[in-house]
């Protein structure tokens, strides 16, 4: 007995020395932390080498876009044989997209990237017998993947008949002939297909309230299910094996997005499915093999994964155990449900591509995301939650660069865009090429960001410049309070509606930033509610909620829009704008600049007259992020 | 080549005729000094009128390049109120615009009553608002479509011209480039006289929806808004900006036809241009000539000043010039006079040892006394060429500060008798007292202190008419320093001459020093004072006598 308790005294004497030995080397390991290595903007911003990993509906090939003499092509490989195929060679235009249509067919698009000049082809898995699907000019197809693999026909949803309204097609896939099934009666935006290919729902919208229709097998006529207006969602995502039934995800009466059922008859909800009290589930993965759910995917604040599939549950996990715990989203299965193409993340490894095989549990690697990034060398996102000035908790990610301490660091403000999406705890390309700078980056879930719940969404409308920015400078402020921010160095930098943050943030705190960036920011926005068919009168009365009347809100509007306040903007600026942008006017962009520097407000602006909303040529991006850089470095790593 | 002569020159012609150049340079100078600030002032009053034209449109561009395009930032939104606002703001911030006339007009392919129509497409006209500083509120709208066609044709002028030109861009418009700034200045601003016109620019979508209404038949479509301003300005409240009120006495703004030369003669006029809407009319410059020539003199003033300023320098280094070679003229004399004492000094010495060595060598046989009084001869005449030669190295040597001083305990007592006693020897009618007060000894360099007592002894018996050779020699302490005074009954010293006694080669001349002095010696007093870190001082009465005083630090 002495000897045991002899024995016990030194154990948890050596574990003593043990714990001290180990947090002695964790406080070296920290205090000796170094400043990582410059990683260069081309090493963060450069297009991937492969994306658009897809299976074949037998589980035997893996396809995927590489570039091929300069623009994405369609490959494919054998996952029996060591065979591989080039499926296209566009040189002129990037393939835009794909589809497996049967286990030997694939069909493949491609355009200039402005939705112009659309070009529709078929080809068989290893290159041969590429027919052009003769189309009219300007039409686009959608692809609608409800058929039988193995059949020789596949349904599409084409405009060719008007380009408002998009008619389901069936195409065969030898002759490329196509026949019409469904004539569009002019409201319908999507169309859902059954297990035998029969169309069987279709969402009609006016543009604000979407309607769920449903017919019964074998029945001409469609029926009014439910409706849901822009505040509400109803999202069907497949139809369950009991009849007349379905799986949507649904916040009609409830705050949070719930994954519920639906009796298409009734239009009633007969079962919620799977419901978290706090956040909005955002997807759904079903399973059309056996009309179920597979899981149900909610972030609180990392991803989070409800299983309703016992197998999937159990074959992430052993994803997981071999891949030491990185996150996993689904990208694409087989027919069967069997091989799987997965990817994973972190928020420090923008992550690769796996295979795996649910039968033998194999996991094969496809392809990393981006190679060249270290995730060693990445910075940590940490989950950060303020109080902003009406009381609620404002959550956001804060992450801090690395061997720079966690006291008065220089601070880049990255609002999304949206606003009605949301930050995720996941590698960002922006985000970790700030932090390799040596600035903390903070990125603000503020009120109107998607995830938190209806009403919370809510309170982003017509609220662009009040709550929305409001908790933006809250946010900025809380860090400053916590000796985080160096409160002299403080950049923000925003893509889109981000931009249109950012520069309004400086409008109305012009003393709170050293300098800020606008990607595509909207500075006007009549020219934003243009953008919309405005006399649709549905649009309107929604343009009215969300953002504001043009005739009525005129003042609201007029402060909400950065170009007509320039006077009032006192920070140096950089701002992209792409020539043919279809939502920020270029001409306006150009003159509020020469308003600008007529105040002698310093300006960096870039035009890239190719461009639209979104940077989408490499060596643009690269310009722009080099300028930013250059931009930022003048500023934030000035000596106080 | 002739040589180059090596003579004393002389300069004064030289310095004559410098000073005339410079004084013709300095008249030269004026008068076109003058010359060309007159043509400067005309200059300017010719080249000016663009700062005061910029300045004077300044809020007109303003107006022009950011508040009229503001218009497009409301996308065809703007209605009665909102225009009503934002043209209280353009009439409140810019004086020169009279009137606001404001269009709400929208594109369709419907039929309307009133507005334009081209093929299928539109531009309807829903009101037509007038806003001023002097409009009742009743007369704001001139036109309703709730009362068709009542539009009147000068009110539709503008509209029409406005329409046209957006028909006529719509027609051939290239939807897949972005508008340039060129195509919406010829498109979206119509500028005439006193007036702009402006229409919202739409955007690249829109334009393309326009083009499918003009040029396909499509179902009747929406209504598109589009907003029509125009502006009414009156010149004449352009807020003149005179950056220059010493250049431009008047300026006003006139009618292109308008010409004064008419009215005032006597007045230079110059004008500008103005552009754009202002086409009509002229910057008009006037002031009067004696206005520019005071402003021609304000500006001459400093220039003048300054070259008389450096004509004023040139004169005083010339005088200075003139001055320096004087001296060095007296001075080149002064060194004359001295080889000329010297080598008669020399001379004398000399001629006595060659009468002596021909005596010698002529005598067959030397008596005893012969050969004593010889070589006595001899003997005498050679230390005195010595004593000459140390004495001349001697003061080249202080004067370069080439010799160390000794630094020895001197008996003043017996130091001062000594040399009084061989004086006395030499001079038998030489009567000298000494007086030693409350000193005994001094630490010095005794052979240059007995230099300075061998100077001024001698010197104070040179000096003297026969009778009064008398000297009173005075040794005490005062303060920190030690006194020597020397006070004799001699000739003295004439008050002009007296600064200059301690120059070198510098002698009175009198029937005193005929012979057997070279003008050093106060010279060399002076320097050896100066060595030993002191100080000599005179002061004498002419026909009484001078009295010389060495004051010597005592505690080193």
């Amino acid at each position: 007995m002495k000897a045991i308790a002899d024995y016990l005294v030194m154990m948890r004497s050596f574990l003593k020395i043990l714990s001290g030995l180990f947090l002695f080397i964790f406080l070296v390991s920290c205090s000796n932390e170094e400043k990582p290595a410059k990683v260069s903007v081309e090493t963060f911003f450069k297009n991937p080498q492969q994306s658009n990993f897809q299976i074949s509906p037998d589980g035997k090939f893996i396809s995927y876009l590489k570039p091929y003499q300069g623009k994405l092509n369609l490959f494919v490989q054998s996952l029996t044989s060591k065979a591989s195929f080039r499926i296209s060679s566009f040189t002129d235009q990037s393939v835009r997209n794909y589809f497996w249509a049967s286990n030997t067919h694939l069909l493949y698009y491609k355009d200039n990237g402005a939705r112009e000049n659309f070009q529709l082809f078929s080809s068989i898995y290893d290159g041969s017998k590429t027919i052009k699907i003769s189309l009219k000019p300007d039409t686009k197809v959608t692809f609608l993947d409800y058929l039988k693999y193995d059949s020789n026909d596949i349904l599409l949803a084409i405009n060719e008949r008007n380009p408002e309204n998009f008619d389901v097609y069936s195409l065969d896939l030898k002759t490329g002939k196509k026949i019409l099934v469904e004539k569009n009666p002019g409201s319908i935006i999507d169309w859902i297909a059954d297990n035998d290919g029969e169309i069987r729902m279709a969402i009609g919208s006016d543009g604000v309230t979407e309607t769920l229709y449903y017919r019964e097998k074998g029945s001409k006529a469609f029926k009014p299910v439910k409706s849901s207006n822009f505040i509400n969602t109803l999202k069907p995502i497949g139809f369950s094996s009991k009849m007349h039934h379905i799986f949507a995800l649904s916040d009609i009466n409830r705050d949070k997005k719930a994954v519920v059922e639906l009796n298409c008859l009734t239009g009633e909800e007969t079962k919620v499915l799977y419901e978290n009290k706090e956040r909005d589930v955002l997807e759904v993965s079903y399973s059309r093999k056996s009309q179920s759910l597979n899981f149900a995917v909610f972030e609180n604040p990392k991803r989070e994964i409800y299983f309703f599939d016992k197998q999937l549950k159990e074959a992430f996990a052993d994803i997981k155990k071999k891949l030491s715990n990185d996150e996993i989203r689904l990208i694409h299965k087989d027919q069967k449900e069997q091989h799987l193409i997965i990817r994973t993340f972190t928020d420090r490894d923008p992550g690769s591509y796996y295979f795996y095989n649910l039968e033998d549990r194999n996991l094969m690697k496809l392809a990393d995301v981006n190679p060249d990034i270290k995730p060693s060398e990445m910075c940590e996102m940490k989950h950060v939650k303020f109080k902003n000035r009406d009381g609620l908790e404002i959550e956001g990610f804060l992450t801090l660069p690395k061997g720079r301490g966690s006291k008065n660091l220089p601070v880049v403000i990255y609002p999304h865009s949206g606003p009605n999406l949301r930050n995720s705890w996941a590698y960002s390309p922006e985000v970790q090429f700030f932090a390799n700078r040596g600035y903390a980056v903070f990125q603000i879930n503020f009120r109107g960001s998607t995830g938190f719940g209806k009403s919370f969404l809510k309170q982003g409308f017509k609220n662009w410049s009040k709550n929305i920015q409001h908790d933006i400078t809250d946010g900025v402020n809380w860090l400053i309070k916590e000796e985080l921010a160096d409160a002299n160095r403080i950049a923000i930098f925003g893509y889109s509606f981000g931009g249109f943050s950012a520069l309004n943030q400086v409008v109305y705190n012009p003393n709170l930033y050293v300098c800020a960036a606008s990607y595509s920011g909207y500075i006007n926005l009549f020219t934003y509610l243009k953008g919309f068919p405005a006399y649709y009168k549905p649009y309107q009365q929604m343009l009215d909620v969300l953002i504001g009347n043009p005739e009525k809100d005129v003042e609201y509007l007029r402060y909400s829009s950065p170009v007509f306040q320039t006077n009032k903007i006192k920070t140096p600026l950089i701002i992209w704008q792409g020539g043919k942008d279809p939502k920020v006017n270029l001409s306006e962009t150009n003159q509020f600049v020469k308003e600008l520097r007529k105040n002698q407000v310093e300006v960096n602006y870039i035009v890239d007259k190719t461009e639209g909303h979104y940077l989408s040529d490499e060596k643009n991006k690269i310009n722009f992020y080099t300028q930013v850089d250059l931009f930022f470095d003048k500023y934030l790593n000035r000596s106080k | 080549m002739k040589a180059e002569e090596l003579r004393y020159r002389k300069n004064f012609l030289l310095i004559v005729v410098f000073m005339v150049l410079i004084s013709v340079s300095l008249i030269v100078a004026l008068f076109l000094g003058y010359n060309f600030t007159r043509k400067y002032v005309e200059n300017e009053f010719s080249s000016n009128k663009i700062e005061v034209l910029e300045q004077t449109l300044a809020p007109f561009n303003t107006f022009f390049q950011n508040t009229v395009p503001e218009v497009s930032f409301y996308q065809g939104y703007l209605d009665s109120t909102s225009a009503s606002k934002y043209a209280d703001s353009v009439l409140q911030q810019y004086r020169f615009v009279e009137r606001i006339i404001f269009y709400d007009a929208e594109i369709s392919n419907r039929p309307i009553a009133d507005g334009l129509t081209l093929g299928n497409f539109s531009l309807g006209i829903k009101n037509v608002f007038r806003y001023g500083r002097n409009i009742s509120k009743d007369s704001i709208v001139i036109f309703d479509n709730s009362n068709p066609g009542g539009l009147s044709l000068n009110n539709a002028e503008e509209l029409n011209k406005a329409g046209l030109k957006l028909g006529n861009y719509i027609e051939q418009a290239d939807t897949t480039q972005a508008l340039s700034e060129e195509t919406i200045f010829k498109t979206f601003y119509n500028i005439i006289p006193n007036r702009i016109t402006y229409m919202n620019v739409p955007r690249r979508e829109e334009i393309k929806v326009y083009k499918d209404l003009m040029l396909k038949k499509l179902p009747p479509s929406p209504r598109y808004q589009q907003d029509i301003f125009t502006f009414e300005l009156n010149p004449y409240q352009l807020v003149i900006k005179n950056p220059h009120p010493e250049i431009y006495q008047f300026i006003n703004i006139r009618k292109q036809s308008f010409d004064p030369i008419l009215e005032k003669p006597n007045l230079l006029t110059t004008d500008i241009s103005l552009s754009g809407p202002f086409a009509d009319y002229k910057l008009y410059f006037a002031s009067e000539k004696d206005f520019l020539i005071k402003e021609v003199g304000r500006r001459f003033m400093p220039i003048a000043f300054g070259v008389f300023f450096i004509y004023c320098i040139l004169a005083l280094i010339t005088f200075l010039i003139y001055r320096n070679l004087n001296i060095n003229q007296k001075l080149f004399k002064l060194q004359y006079d001295f080889i000329n004492n010297f080598t008669h000094e020399f001379k004398t010495p000399v001629s006595v040892i060659k009468i002596a060595g021909n005596n010698i060598k002529s005598a067959k046989e030397l008596s005893e006394r012969e050969k004593n009084h010889y070589g006595k001869i001899l003997d005498e005449e050679a230390d005195r060429l010595n004593d000459l030669m140390n004495r001349l190295l001697s003061f080249t040597q202080i004067e370069n500060r080439a010799i160390k001083l000794k630094n020895e305990e001197i008996n003043l007592e017996v130091f001062a008798q000594n040399i009084i006693d061989s004086f006395q020897i030499k001079y038998k009618d030489y009567e000298i007292d000494l007086l030693i007060k409350g000193v005994e000894t001094f630490k010095s360099d005794p052979l240059l202190l007995g230099s300075l007592f061998d100077n001024l002894i001698e010197n104070a018996y040179k000096y003297a008419k026969p009778g009064s050779k008398f000297l009173k020699i005075t040794i005490y302490r005062f303060r920190k320093n030690i006194i020597f005074s020397f006070e004799d009954k001699g000739i003295g010293i004439e008050r002009k001459e007296i600064k200059n006694i301690f120059k070198k080669f510098y002698r009175i001349q009198s029937q005193y020093n005929q012979q057997g002095s070279v003008g050093l010696g106060l010279a060399f007093c002076k320097e050896l004072v100066n060595f030993m870190d002191g100080d000599i001082t005179v002061t004498s009465k002419p026909g009484i006598g001078s009295h010389f005083k060495i004051t010597l630090p005592y505690d080193k």
